[in-house]
């Protein structure tokens, strides 16, 4: 016999109405096993002090208030009137709960029919045309989409760190190009050497683009 | 007298009386009901005074509060008034319709309490805990009669509510197995297994107590 299949005939063993074979069959498992042994000792432990348990009575005057409100006459054989039988279920839909959870869905459908742009006045059979309804969401989020760009781009923050990039990588390229330049390369070194004064007037001095380089690369 | 039709049984086991019940207690549960729905109100006062004392001692076990267990017994008398046209005395025994309907109402009672009691819960289990300590000392640990009910009323509220349902339907109000297995709605297995594990962990809770078990 296993521990699960003595748990099953526990109640059975204790109660006194387990016979033959599986009573010797749990009394040889339970000589060999300490835990069931165990479990088996508390179930009967307890079972034998409930037995001394004095049972709860109920006061005497629960018997006179139950009698007192028990209405007279014959409820149980009472027929129900028609249009109780037909609209009993709004009683159960008017329970406040209902009423609550009904209220709250109705406020987020108009909240979100509001964020949305969706007049319910307005709204006619043909609206509620399944392509019509997605073409409006399509335009609605293309149109939503834009103008979130649009507002990103005009963001002065945005505009700032664009036009400070695009001056380091200008200097960047205009450092990368001039040590790429050979000595002897006389026929292009006029019109470089132009280009590259041209780019330190912008800059100011030759060392502030390297300085402008460090700062970025930390 | 008005006449019953009993429809043929719909479970397929013979019922063997009860322990503590016979055969003349079931016809006299079956007869009052027919009564009950005759418009007899002596009849109602017959089946009340008859099943007040278990209807009270479960919920009473249970909530652990004489109030609320008051309170529940005439709930459920109440609602056995309204729908006692739902019991078929064919179907089934009159204790386990009506336990069935208790047990309802006081899951019911649990789940609206819930928040109540876990402020409560506290200070109730160490009044308790101070008040066993002292019985104890005067007892050695032996306990009978309502000193020994008052601690496993203790005991019984450390159980988890399925465990605790299924000891006081076995235990205290010695239903059948296929009885409990019928009010709570579970497999006969599952009942032995839950109370298999609710006594052992009631003989936890009294062992640490004190009580010799």
């Amino acid at each position: 016999m296993t521990c699960a299949e003595l748990e099953i005939l526990l109640c059975d063993y204790v109660d006194g109405t387990l016979r033959g074979e599986e009573k010797t069959a749990l009394d040889s498992h339970l000589a060999g096993c300490s835990a069931c042994a165990e479990l088996a000792k508390d179930v009967a432990g307890v079972t034998a002090f409930i037995e001394t348990v004095a049972s709860a009575e109920p006061p005497a005057e629960l018997l006179t208030r139950i009698l007192h409100e028990l209405p007279t006459g014959r409820p149980a054989a009472e027929k129900r009137s028609w249009w109780r039988n037909w609209f009993g279920w709004v009683h159960g839909l008017l329970q406040p709960r209902y009423v609550m959870g009904m209220a709250m869905t109705v406020l987020s459908f108009s909240m979100i029919a509001r964020f949305a742009h969706i007049e319910p006045r307005q709204l006619r059979p043909s609206d509620l045309d399944p392509v019509k309804i997605w073409a409006s969401i399509d335009d609605r989020t293309h149109r939503m989409w834009d103008r979130t760009v649009k507002y990103y781009d005009n963001l002065r923050l945005v505009i700032e760190i664009q036009s400070r990039l695009k001056e380091w990588t200008d200097q960047e390229q205009a450092q990368n190009s001039s040590p790429a330049r050979k000595p002897g390369d006389s026929a292009s070194e006029g019109s470089k050497q132009k280009a590259e004064s041209g780019t330190q007037k912008t800059d100011g001095s030759g060392q502030k683009p390297e300085a402008g380089t460090s700062e970025k690369k930390r | 007298m008005a006449t019953v039709a009993i429809p043929a049984a719909k479970w397929n086991w013979v019922p063997p009386y009860p322990r503590g019940r016979t055969a003349n207690n079931l016809d006299a549960d079956a007869q009052l009901v027919d009564r009950c729905l005759g418009g007899q109100d002596a009849a109602w006062e017959d089946l009340v005074k008859l099943h007040t004392r278990r209807v009270y001692s479960i919920c009473y076990r249970f909530t652990n509060s004489d109030a609320e267990a008051q309170d529940l017994t005439q709930d459920v008398f109440l609602r056995v008034f309204k729908n006692l046209k739902s019991f078929r005395s064919g179907e089934g025994l009159f204790v386990v319709w009506l336990t069935r309907l208790t047990r309802n109402l006081l899951i019911d009672h649990y789940r609206r309490t819930r928040m109540d009691r876990a402020t409560d819960s506290i200070e109730d289990q160490v009044k308790v805990l101070e008040e066993t300590t002292a019985v104890l000392a005067r007892t050695d640990g032996m306990l009978a009669g309502r000193e020994a009910s008052e601690v496993l009323q203790a005991g019984l509220q450390k159980l988890s509510p399925e465990l605790r349902e299924t000891v006081i339907l076995r235990d205290l109000e010695e239903l059948e197995y296929r009885e409990i297995a019928q009010v709570l709605n579970v497999p006969e297995g599952t009942v032995k297994s839950r109370l298999n594990r609710g006594r052992a962990e009631l003989a936890r809770v009294l062992r640490r107590h004190k009580v010799r078990i």
